[in-house]
């Protein structure tokens, strides 16, 4: 289920009932885990069976390890583990892909290669549970954790309906710990988990739902060919709208996970307000990124073996994160600018290793990010690269003359939604959410609280699923 | 330009093992402001509900897919049988199923949903075994003959509903709808922000998304609302819309392709009538009342002649056309496309007395296609 819904109010408010009943921990831990197995089943409930999958192989992957005396022994216990969740995940989100690239390149070369339609829905999450089971695995093979004391703390942290579906992605040495001891939220820890709760859920239903979903939708989703203010207008909402939309689910997250007792990893840390590609990455998506850099790119060598070695590593990183998105080759090449980005940074960083921006110039450097990231978006909604390239023209002004497609009321809703967010990432660039609430007086806060949960009520938002649902 | 992060996180420890995040809370007397907030949370709800009532809205049912999935779903929970109405909006507002009740004794299935062509419907209910019953098609030259679809999104999400969405739509119908006047697409925040005066942009026409136009009922029997009836200034609106809409535009396909088209969904149609009529299920086409600048539009773009004629021609299945019939004309239509409510229970009463007659009755005679005479 979605956490903009009804359902998920009521699906709540009984397990916060239920966990605050005097019952031991043990019934506690049980009663979260079913609680997590209905929140999934929601969806699909057969699709509860791939969750168990992939908690049972890593399981018995990460016991074998344990057990396993000999280095190669090891090795394929965690190989087992890396092709039984990248195959599931290869199965119901690339199978189709794979196939359609084949066949677009079979006909490259003059074969006529028409493979039956693979017809497969794609599991919710099961990007982001897969990769959490994977991390189970590696970590302990990588001796960094110690494995689980026992299969319900493991298929809880697999399982943890705030963090299933969506994120953040965590790591079983951020959670696991935190099942081993009875926990229950503070007072204080449930109302302002609730208050987070609220805030992310503005976020998604809100804004990015009620505002920037629409103007998106006109520019990328129609047959008119925009402008130059459309085009960017268009853009600049679907950068805001999928920061809303992610950023807002992992706040509710959080905020769930808090009013139950238990603490969750930021996942994002203001991203435009980053000065650079690596401080962008350092804050958007933050356990995506982490967990990228943790188990591919230092494997693959990080910046350990030589420059071309750093930046073959760095290429196949942001290539297979793109990927990881979305099957689309509109998504490999949001990464592979992204990791173009990163590669002509690092060499700008080694060319002017003295230089420090003074604040003007940090700032313009700051808005060059913000751009140059917006044109990566570009590839990120486009469906195919044809409306990619027709959106691109149209921000540098190559589409002229041509009708307008947005009201005026949408690029007002832009200018001052958009704008006010990257305002507000400049301004807490350096600060956390919690600091400035401290400093609040409490009055504006309470204002602010119920403006949010009255705005969220006459959005009547449709319960529409969450972006990031689909990787 | 790096370092200056408030809290550590992931992102700065590369390579080891993460540990237990903490998330502080920050010091404030929460317990007041939720107090606080909850307040004002109930006093701005109750404002803007008292708002949207003095308006003139009452509390009444989204037409939301989930409502209509509800209503699709019967079908197959064992009322196949059933006398199920799908259209646009005009035999979905025209139509009242309370009528129809008292005459007949059942309450029809409504399925209608405004802006999108029956034929997606008609389609469905063919390829759907589980329906044996009796079927009213209605059909507005515009939509139908067009191709329109403006919510056949309600199909997938029959299909795909999730049982989260079957639950919150129970939720929502009994908690929620039928206590709320605002809780209406119609007044949901962006939808009143984007339809007010602002200035257009140069080159861009203006066109006001259609106002809330009907009232909805738990199952889906839909009524004209009376503030289109008794408000001129919201009357006109509506036909203001109207005109706009009609309005020759740069994206009207030329006629020639206009009327390929009109043959396409014809085609279509044939074929889902010929399985269902293989079945036993009587199919029959239903043209409600327009008037004034709407029937001016339906008949200048799809004349009798070459879309309602044809239709029934190739597909055999009977059909009421309003201008055959002296007591399904003159009613009242205060925005040229709908009836009103009382009109419409006239209307319904004289429909479904024509239908007993002369279609689906016992002493109906077996009347096939071919157009009626006016009688």
């Amino acid at each position: 289920m979605v956490f903009n819904s009804l359902t998920f109010i009521v699906f709540f408010a009984c397990v916060l009932c239920m966990h605050s009943l005097p019952l031991p921990w043990t019934t506690k831990k049980i009663n979260l885990l079913i609680a997590s197995y209905l929140f999934y089943a929601a969806w699909n409930p057969p699709f509860v069976i791939l969750l168990w999958v992939s908690t049972v192989i890593d399981w018995y992957a990460a016991q074998g390890l344990v057990k396993a005396r000999r280095q190669a022994t090891r090795h394929a216990w965690m190989l087992l583990s890396v092709i039984a969740n990248l195959g599931l995940l290869g199965y119901f989100k690339y199978g189709q892909f794979l196939l359609d690239s084949f066949s677009a390149l079979m006909a490259g070369i003059g074969v006529a290669y028409h493979p039956a339609h693979y017809d497969i829905v794609l599991p919710v999450g099961i990007s982001f549970y897969t990769f959490a089971t994977m991390s189970y695995t590696l970590d302990v093979y990588l001796r960094r954790a110690a494995p689980a004391r026992n299969l319900l703390d493991y298929a809880l942290f697999v399982t943890f309906f705030p963090h299933l579906v969506a994120g953040p992605i965590m790591r079983p040495t951020e959670l696991v710990p935190q099942f081993a001891q009875p926990r229950r939220a503070t007072g204080e820890q449930l109302r302002f988990g609730l208050a987070l709760m609220t805030l992310g859920l503005f976020n998604k239903i809100v804004l990015a739902d009620s505002f920037l979903s629409d103007v998106a939708e006109r520019v990328y989703d129609s047959d008119k060919i925009p402008g130059a203010l459309d085009a960017w207008a268009g853009t600049l909402a679907f950068s805001g709208q999928i920061f809303c939309d992610f950023a807002g689910y992992s706040t509710t997250a959080i905020g769930a996970a808090l009013c139950l007792g238990f603490a969750m990893p930021d996942n994002f840390r203001f991203p435009y307000a980053a000065v650079g590609f690596s401080d962008f990455w350092r804050r958007w998506h933050i356990t995506l990124s982490s967990w990228l850099r943790d188990y591919l790119y230092i494997p693959l060598g990080g910046n350990r073996h030589g420059a071309a070695r750093t930046y073959a590593a760095l290429m196949t990183t942001m290539l297979l994160g793109g990927l990881w998105h979305g099957a689309n080759w509109t998504f490999v090449a949001w990464g592979g600018l992204h990791g173009l980005y990163l590669a002509v940074e690092r060499v700008l960083r080694a060319r002017f290793a003295n230089y420090s921006p003074g604040p003007l110039v940090f700032v313009l450097l700051g808005l060059l990010t913000y751009i140059l990231i917006n044109l990566t978006w570009v590839f990120f909604r486009a469906k195919t690269f044809g409306k990619a390239w027709t959106v691109l023209k149209g921000m540098v002004g190559q589409n002229a003359a041509l009708r307008p497609i947005l009201p005026t009321f949408s690029l007002l809703s832009v200018i001052a939604i958009v704008g006010g967010l990257v305002l507000t990432h400049w301004l807490m660039r350096a600060r956390t959410l919690e600091s400035v609430v401290a400093r609040t007086p409490a009055a504006v806060v309470c204002v602010v609280w119920a403006l949010m949960a009255f705005l969220i009520v006459i959005a009547q938002g449709s319960g529409s699923a969450f972006i990031y649902f689909q990787f | 330009m790096r370092g200056d992060y408030a809290r550590v996180t992931a992102a700065d420890r590369p390579g080891v093992a993460q540990p237990v995040p903490v998330r502080p809370v920050p010091a404030q007397p929460w317990g007041r402001i939720l107090l606080g907030a909850v307040l004002i949370l109930v006093l701005l709800v109750g404002g803007w509900e008292a708002y949207w009532r003095a308006y003139g809205v009452k509390p009444g049912f989204a037409n939301s897919f989930g409502l209509w999935a509800m209503q699709r779903r019967r079908i197959d929970q064992g009322e196949g049988a059933a006398t199920v109405v799908i259209s646009d909006s005009r035999l979905f507002f025209d139509l009242q199923l309370p009528v129809w009740e008292k005459l007949d004794g059942k309450r029809p299935i409504q399925l209608g949903l405004e802006g999108t062509t029956a034929l997606i419907f008609l389609e469905d209910l063919a390829d759907d075994p589980k329906f044996t019953g009796r079927l009213l098609v209605g059909i507005a030259p515009q939509v139908f003959f067009g191709g329109h679809g403006y919510r056949a999104g309600a199909l997938k999400y029959f299909k795909r509903e999730s049982p989260s969405q079957r639950i919150g739509q129970w939720l929502s119908v009994h908690l929620i709808e039928p206590r709320f006047a605002f809780y209406d697409p119609d007044f949901a925040l962006e939808t009143v922000l984007e339809r007010q005066a602002w200035p257009e942009r140069p080159g861009r026409t203006w066109r006001m998304e259609v106002r809330k136009l009907a009232v909805t009922e738990a199952d889906r029997n839909t009524y004209m609302w009376d503030k289109v009836e008794n408000d001129p200034d919201y009357r006109a609106l509506m036909r203001e819309i109207w005109l706009r809409d009609l309005a020759p535009g740069d994206d009207d396909p030329p006629p020639a392709k206009e009327q390929e088209n009109a043959m396409k969904q014809i085609e279509r149609a044939v074929k889902a009538v010929h399985t269902l009529q293989a079945r036993g299920v009587k199919v029959l086409f239903v043209r409600s009342p327009s008037t004034g600048p709407y029937l001016e539009y339906d008949n200048r773009h799809f004349p009798r002649k070459t879309s309602w004629d044809v239709l029934l021609a190739r597909s055999g299945a009977p059909g009421i056309h309003f201008e055959d019939y002296r007591e399904l004309q003159g009613l009242e239509q205060p925005e040229w496309s709908h009836l009103s409510h009382a009109a419409a229970d006239e209307y319904t009463a004289s429909l479904y007395r024509i239908i007993e007659r002369d279609f689906w009755g016992p002493a109906a005679p077996a009347i096939l296609g071919a157009p009626q005479a006016m009688r």
